[in-house]
This record gives C-alpha cells, structure tokens and sequence, in this order.
C-alpha cells in the first residue's frame, strides 16, 4: 500500500475523528511505531466512549480499561473486539509509559484496529453494510533492512506467542471451552435439570430455604454485615476473598510485566546489531 | 490432591456453576468471568486445569447426576467452596429462577450441609458477588 492510501477510508461516513485517528496512526507505523500506539489507544477510547453513551445508562467510568471491561459484561462489546481493544489498550499505556513499541506490535494492532473498526460501523450505525477488504499493510517509507526484517520476524514470532499465552488465560477463566458448542450443552443441562426437579417435585422434596435466599439477595450487604449472625464470617470471608482475588490480579499483572520484558529484550538486541 | 483429582475438581466446578448459569436463563458475561476467577483465586486451581476440564473429553461425557456424586465425595471443605461459588453465579445477576434453586438445592442436599452451613455459603457468596457485579447496565 502506497504512503497516500488508507485502510480507513470507510470510516469518514461513521466517524470522522475516529478516522482522523485511525489514519495517524497508519501514518507513523513505520516512522514511530510509539506514536502509533498513543493514536491507536486514543481511537479505542473515543470508540469506548461512543459506545458508552450510545448503548449504556448509569455512571460511566472514563478509566478505559473499567469502560470496556463494562461495555464487555454488558454483551455490547463481543469477545473477539474486546480481546483486540484491551491489547491496544495494553500496548498504547506501555508505550505511553516509556516502554518502545517494536514496528511488528504496532502494524499487528493497526490490523486489529482495523478489523474492530469495521465492526464498530456496524454498531454506530445499525443495518449498515460494511464490507471490510483485506488488511493493506502501509510501505515503509525506506525498504528495510535483511537484518531488520530478520529481527520484525522474531518480534512477530514473539508477539504471537505473548497472545497465545494470554488466550489460554481467557480460555482457563471462561465458562466454555472455546471448542464446546454452548447451545447443544445449554439443551443439555436444561433438559437434565428439568428431568431432575420433576423428580425431586414427585418425590415431595421441598426446595431449599428459598424464602432466606430471597432474604439475602433483598438484603443491603451492610446489613448482612451488621447482622450479627453472619457478621464475623462475612467480615472474615471478604477479607479472604479479596485477598486471593488480588493474589490472582497480581500474577496476571506480573505476567503483563514479563511479556513486556520479553519484548523489550528483544528491540535491545536489534540495537545492538 | 493429585493432578488427576485436581482435574476432576476442575470438572465438577465448571461442570456445577455453568448448571447454575443455564438454570438462570440468561447468562451475563460476568457470570463468565467469575467462574475462572474463583476458580483460580478460592478453589485454587491452576490455569492448565481451568482449561483442560473444559475439553470434551472430561466434561462432554458428565452428567448432572456424575457431578452431585462427585460433589458429594469431595472433602467438605472444598464442597462448601464449590456451593459458595455457585451460589455467586446465581446471584451475580440479582435474581433467582426456580431452577436456580432446585440446583442449590441438589448441591446442598448431595453436600448434606446443614441450615446454618447453607446460609454461611449464601453469605460468602452473596459478598464475593457483591465484588465481581459490574457498576453500569445496559439499556
């Protein structure tokens, strides 16, 4: 793809500042792949944000990181787009933090944003007919290198193992295997569950205590805090649970941390060719 | 515990809390999400397991049936985190179907927990969902 061409062109008619956004940062790819990153992040948030106050109600957070993750648990932002939109958003904060984004990490997030703009047409503007070409890497303005190529390709290399990695870690936390048909398993389980309470209701087995589970679900947490029976537990179980959650967000931190690491290694090599 | 017992434990997790799920009909992504995180941060299991239960070949051939009976059997600490975990699912989306109930009811039955050990479960529960809710609905 020439220097004056776009992949982005479709996007003028649905959002102008998100095109704006996206063309920058096809721009400096090449040329400063840092830059990329900060224009791409940017397009991701005005994205967020759009969607956000089109399709959502209450406080909006303007952490991006909290208004995916919102947009996401809603079903307005499906897995896929929001894979690709936390990784922008990943890479754009460490390149915002002074972490060098390598030329293969900014063009495979160009791709992505690519891919996640021509569905965000489709949700700005329903009934729209987007049909997305090929992505058309952009030239880089002066032909590179053997030795630099040979490097972009253990950088790629790299990057693709850094998101397999992180696709068995969304794989082990989701409800699903990513090879189970969930319609044919939901028949399933709905069709042994209804089997199993019309036996329980023949055999006269009452349901468990459901008047207290209506009582606990009606109830302000405070209250359950204060009520003196359950007050020790719950106080107990909260700091428990909050501590074995946040061991868990540290190690997947602290794996953020080593994937960058890893790539840093690798762009000091190539500054030492 | 064994890894093969791990694995299994890893199984009848999944294998309860998306019951849970379905029985409640419409399946928030937050249930999702707050399945592997307990999984991971209360239950202790590790990533591998998390993934590897999932695979057909542990948990397409398990019935409803196999999984009380493998709730039953498991230390009755971890059976207890395993109630409390389903219980977070169903409350996660602030309602509770009739089926939802049944569930719970065959789990606590298949765990013979007493009253007071129920609402202990439903307790935690209902604060560990309190930490996973999402702050922003949809319209």
């Amino acid at each position: 793809m020439s220097r004056n061409d776009t992949n982005f062109k479709f996007l003028e008619r649905f959002d102008k500042r998100v095109a704006q956004l996206a063309k920058q940062a096809e721009e400096y790819v090449h040329t400063d792949p840092d830059s990329c990153m900060f224009k791409l992040r940017l397009m991701v948030e005005t994205m967020a944000k759009k969607l956000s106050n089109l399709q959502m109600r209450g406080d909006i957070s303007q952490d991006l990181g909290a208004m995916l993750g919102a947009l996401e648990r809603s079903g307005i932002v499906p897995r896929r787009q929001a894979d690709s939109m936390h990784a922008i958003r990943r890479d754009g904060n460490a390149a915002v933090h002074g972490s060098t984004t390598p030329v293969p990490t900014a063009m495979r997030r160009l791709r992505e944003a690519y891919k996640v703009s021509g569905w965000f047409c489709k949700m700005i503007k329903r009934g729209s007919k987007i049909k997305l070409e090929e992505f058309q890497p952009p030239d880089p303005p002066v032909p590179v290198d053997i030795a630099t190529k040979s490097l972009h390709g253990k950088i790629d290399e790299l990057e693709e193992s850094i998101e397999q990695r992180r696709l068995a870690t969304r794989e082990s936390l989701l409800m699903f295997g990513p090879q189970e048909n969930v319609k044919e398993v939901t028949r399933r389980i709905i069709e042994e569950l209804k089997a199993l309470d019309n036996v329980a209701a023949a055999a006269g087995e009452p349901v468990i205590d459901a008047d207290f589970v209506a009582l606990v679900m009606a109830m302000d947490l405070e209250q359950i805090e204060e009520d003196p029976r359950h007050g020790g537990d719950s106080r107990q179980a909260r700091r428990e649970a909050e501590q074995q959650l946040d061991t868990i967000k540290k190690h997947l931190a602290e794996r953020e941390e080593a994937f960058l690491e890893e790539r840093t290694f690798l762009l000091q090599k190539m500054n030492t060719l | 515990m064994y890894e093969s017992e791990q694995l299994d434990l890893a199984t009848l997790w999944f294998l309860s809390a998306r019951t849970m799920a379905i029985a409640g009909e419409d399946m928030p992504t937050v249930q999702e999400a707050a399945t592997g995180l307990y999984a991971q941060a209360i239950i202790g299991l590790n990533e591998d397991e998390c993934r590897v239960a999932k695979n057909a070949e542990h948990i397409a051939n398990k019935t409803l049936i196999d999984c009380l009976s493998g709730v039953r059997r498991l230390p009755r600490e971890l059976a207890e985190k395993v109630l409390t975990g389903v219980m977070m699912i169903s409350y996660s989306d602030r309602s509770m179907k009739p089926l939802e109930v049944r569930w719970a009811s065959m789990l606590a039955s298949a765990i013979e927990v007493t009253p007071d050990e129920f609402q202990r479960c439903c307790v935690n529960a209902r604060i560990i969902a309190s930490m996973l809710r999402p702050r922003m609905q949809a319209s």
